[in-house]
């Protein structure tokens, strides 16, 4: 049983633990990162392999020894989810993501208060949970310019200090600067898309994303092979976590990084303060971590967990938890989709960096009126492959045929051999809200490999104000495909309730310890020295891509932690 | 099998002592797996006679499911002139080596649901699935995806059929190296070119098939560039 001091601990070392390692690091302090799964290296992604990464989900954690259950409402049984959408390793999901880095929408920040002026309070669907975050956009926006330029983010800047700028997102909120790299070639599938788009009066723009289009703090440009969401990048330039901030953390020479290390509980005193953390290793061991700071930083479903299962007599349920908040308000992105294939060209999607390459910001928040609609919010709406998957496996398993064709047999056959390299998705990745009955908590059925209680999510999207954004956004995107001059136009099918992509929530940030459990910082309202950080703090989750938010919401809790709590530890607000 | 192979054969009869269970993990060139089944087989039955092309088996499924199986895949993507299916791609021997390695935990799903496709074949149509002409194994596939075939538990004939179904395309589209796709026979029929490295600006501006490059997969490479599409 090894037993450790050190200054700080942080529980999961992806897009959020990474940067505060690093951040915490070069202030001098001394920090143990705890990462359950192994740390790979760049060479690891090469050659690429459809069948490991995309099918068998290689870098997500396995959803046999480390289950997640879900189930639609509190009546129903709870099943393991056969899928799980996160990383598993040193870098975390940044390793394997598409890498969009969006920020949000001022209007992101302040759905409650903006929503209620504009159509009024009727407008908010009754049981959902929406507020407005503690921070606005303007407190965020230098912490996302670190971001991108530490990381390496390439795009074209829509909007600098409030002049709109053609060719960038009109609708993006207003940066100090443009994109540190100019953005990723346009391949097939983004040019038909842009000019269908520009066609109906939309403003379609290359994706921000944090792969680099050129070389960038000595690592290479993109080379548009096509194994990105999902995979690791094989030359580096994808900016994970892995290649970016934990090479910096390990500079500092105060960073040490455990691999294999699952935390199973987080320690406190008898008086009320965080002590550090327990771990089994690699090898079954019980360890034990002393530290005068300690940082949650896992996904959402391990944040949620650890904090129910740490339960003392003195927080009887569970950590950080007085306000009873713990667990609630869980948002996942819905996607829906129109399949386009034509006669008369090749698309050849499976080139370039496969996830959500070309984007209108037109439909998403609130850029457009909702009057007599019936529903809030919107999605951003992009081009890629089926389900951001380029290779044929991709295409065969995710996208349902046209009606009239089969799944299998002659036909099929004959479909899928004209039409793979001929075909296009277009998505719209619908924001949905925060509803009171959405909620993770400890399944009492189902145990992990370690006989830890399972989370389990309790979700469904299918509220009529969902129901009614996810049909119109398919009307949206069907005509889209149509602009385009398709041969074949078709949805896929919209799902059975459960969870899409980017799981939020859980652990709501807030300005009130009644009604949140942690404050704009991430630190626990309850527990001054313990923090709970990720996407699991957002509030609403807009219809972008949570991960550059998560990076930015990072930097902004490192810099506070070094310039204010490390010298005067105690609550940042 | 040729004499040439026959010599390899022999000579791979000693290696694939060395190489012990190296086939089942999925983990050797497509050509040596096969080989080194060969080997295996060799040492069982001297005089056994090589196996045809789709017909690789052996890892888990005995002679009578590997039938059903490969009869089964085939009839999900079968093949047709200029137009590699399930059987030229060896699909079988995919599936065959899938559930002695990374699917090992879906032989009894695979026990019980081939014990229930017999046992509805029989009831339905009198026969056995490996032994119904083309359009009554049609039939009972459509009968499986649908539900429709009501004697089923566990696996649930839908559950059944999509597991097949995804297996076979596994088998027709993944990298060579896990024992399908031979020849490339999958991404032959769809036009991939499989783990490039790099596309060029031109490449990603084109309109056309993509041609400038052999297909290449991850121990092995074509011969010949991609075809024209």
């Amino acid at each position: 049983m090894a037993n450790e001091k050190t200054d700080v601990v942080i529980v999961g070392v992806g897009a959020a633990g990474g940067i505060i390692a690093a951040e915490l690091g070069k202030a001098g302090m001394r920090v143990i990162g705890l990462e359950r799964g192994p740390r790979l290296q760049t060479a690891d992604f090469d050659p690429h392999d459809e069948l490991r990464y995309l099918e068998r989900m290689d870098l997500r954690p396995n959803p046999k020894t480390t289950p997640v259950t879900w189930r639609p409402n509190a009546n129903a049984k709870a099943a393991p989810l056969g899928q799980l959408n996160y990383g598993n390793q040193a870098g975390g999901g940044t390793v394997h993501y598409g890498a969009l880095s969006w920020r949000f929408h001022e209007d992101d920040f302040r759905v409650r208060s903006n929503t209620i002026a504009r159509y009024g309070d009727k407008a908010l669907p009754e049981g959902s949970t929406v507020a407005d975050w503690p921070i606005t956009y303007a407190d965020l926006e230098p912490f996302y310019d670190r971001a991108e330029y530490e990381l390496g983010v390439s795009g074209k800047a829509g909007n600098i200090g409030g002049r709109k700028i053609e060719g960038g997102n009109i609708h993006e909120a207003p940066r100090q600067r443009d994109y540190p790299l100019p953005p990723l070639l346009e391949d097939q599938s983004a040019v038909n898309f842009a000019a269908a788009a520009k066609k109906i009066g939309y403003h379609p723009f290359s994706s921000p994303r944090a792969i680099l289009s050129q070389a960038y703090n000595g690592r290479p440009g993109c080379t548009y092979c096509g194994f990105c969401q999902a995979f690791g990048c094989h030359v580096g330039a994808k900016s994970s976590i892995l290649v970016t901030k934990l090479p910096e953390a390990d500079s500092t020479g105060n960073f040490k990084l455990v691999t294999g290390a699952t935390c199973y509980r987080i320690n406190t005193d008898n008086s009320g303060k965080a002590t550090g953390v327990s771990y089994y290793g690699p090898d079954g061991s019980d360890n034990t971590i002393e530290a005068e700071l300690v940082i949650m930083a896992p996904f959402i479903y391990d944040n949620v967990r650890l904090l129910l299962l740490s339960k003392t007599e003195k927080f009887p349920n569970g950590l950080a938890n007085s306000s009873g908040q713990v667990g609630k308000h869980i948002m996942a992105h819905i996607g829906v989709r129109s399949f386009a294939a034509f006669d008369d060209r090749h698309i050849n999607v499976y080139m370039g960096p496969s996830a959500q390459k070309h984007t209108f910001d037109d439909l998403n928040a609130d850029n457009f009126d909702h009057s007599g609609l019936g529903f809030i919010r919107g999605a951003q709406i992009s081009v890629a492959a089926a389900d951001l998957a380029g290779g044929p496996l991709g295409a065969v398993t995710r996208m349902t045929p046209p009606p009239g064709i089969p799944r299998w047999g002659a036909k099929y056959r004959d479909f899928i051999s004209k039409y793979y390299t001929r075909y296009l998705a277009i998505t719209a990745q619908t924001e949905n809200l925060p509803y009171a009955d959405t909620m993770i908590d400890l399944d009492p059925n189902v145990r992990d490999h370690y006989g830890l209680p399972a989370p389990r999510m309790t979700y469904d999207w299918r509220k009529p104000g969902e129901q009614k954004r996810i049909a119109y956004m398919l009307n949206k995107v069907e005509e889209v495909a149509h602009a385009m001059g398709a041969s074949l136009v078709w949805r896929s099918p919209t799902g059975n309730g459960s969870p899409g992509a980017h799981h939020q929530g859980g652990a709501r940030m807030g300005s009130d310890p009644k009604d949140s459990v942690v404050n704009k910082y991430g630190q626990t309202w309850d527990i001054p020295n313990l923090f709970v950080v990720g996407s699991a703090n957002h509030v609403t989750m807009a219809g972008f891509n949570p991960t550059l938010t998560i990076q930015a919401l990072a930097f902004m809790t490192a810099d506070a932690i070094v310039k204010r709590y490390k010298d005067h530890p105690g609550p940042l607000v | 099998m040729s004499e040439h192979d026959e010599t390899r054969r022999t000579f791979l009869k000693g290696a694939a002592v060395g190489v012990g269970a190296v086939a089942g993990a999925g983990l050797v060139p497509e050509a040596l797996a096969a080989e080194a089944k060969a080997g295996h087989d060799h040492l069982a039955a001297p005089a056994a006679a090589a196996m045809a092309a789709g017909e690789h088996h052996g890892a888990f499924f005995n002679d009578e499911d590997a039938k059903t199986v490969a009869a089964f895949a085939e009839r999900l993507m079968p093949s047709a002139p200029g137009k590699p299916g399930a059987k030229d791609a060896d699909a079988l021997n995919y599936i065959d080596l899938a559930l002695m390695g990374p699917y090992a935990d879906q032989q009894d799903f695979y026990r019980r649901g081939l014990a229930q496709l017999e046992t509805y074949c029989m009831k339905a149509h009198g026969n056995s699935f490996r032994r119904l002409p083309g359009d009554k194994q049609d039939a009972v596939i459509a009968a499986l995806e649908d539900g429709k075939a009501d004697n089923f538990t566990y696996p649930s004939a839908k559950a059944f059929f999509d597991r097949l179904r995804t297996h076979t395309m596994e088998g027709m589209f993944s990298d060579p190296v896990y024992g399908g796709n031979k020849d490339f026979a999958g991404w032959r029929l769809v036009g991939f070119p499989g783990a490039q490295h790099s596309f060029s600006p031109a490449d990603l501006k084109s309109r056309e098939a993509f041609t400038s490059a052999p297909m290449q997969g991850l121990q092995s490479r074509a011969k010949t560039n991609m075809r024209r599409g």
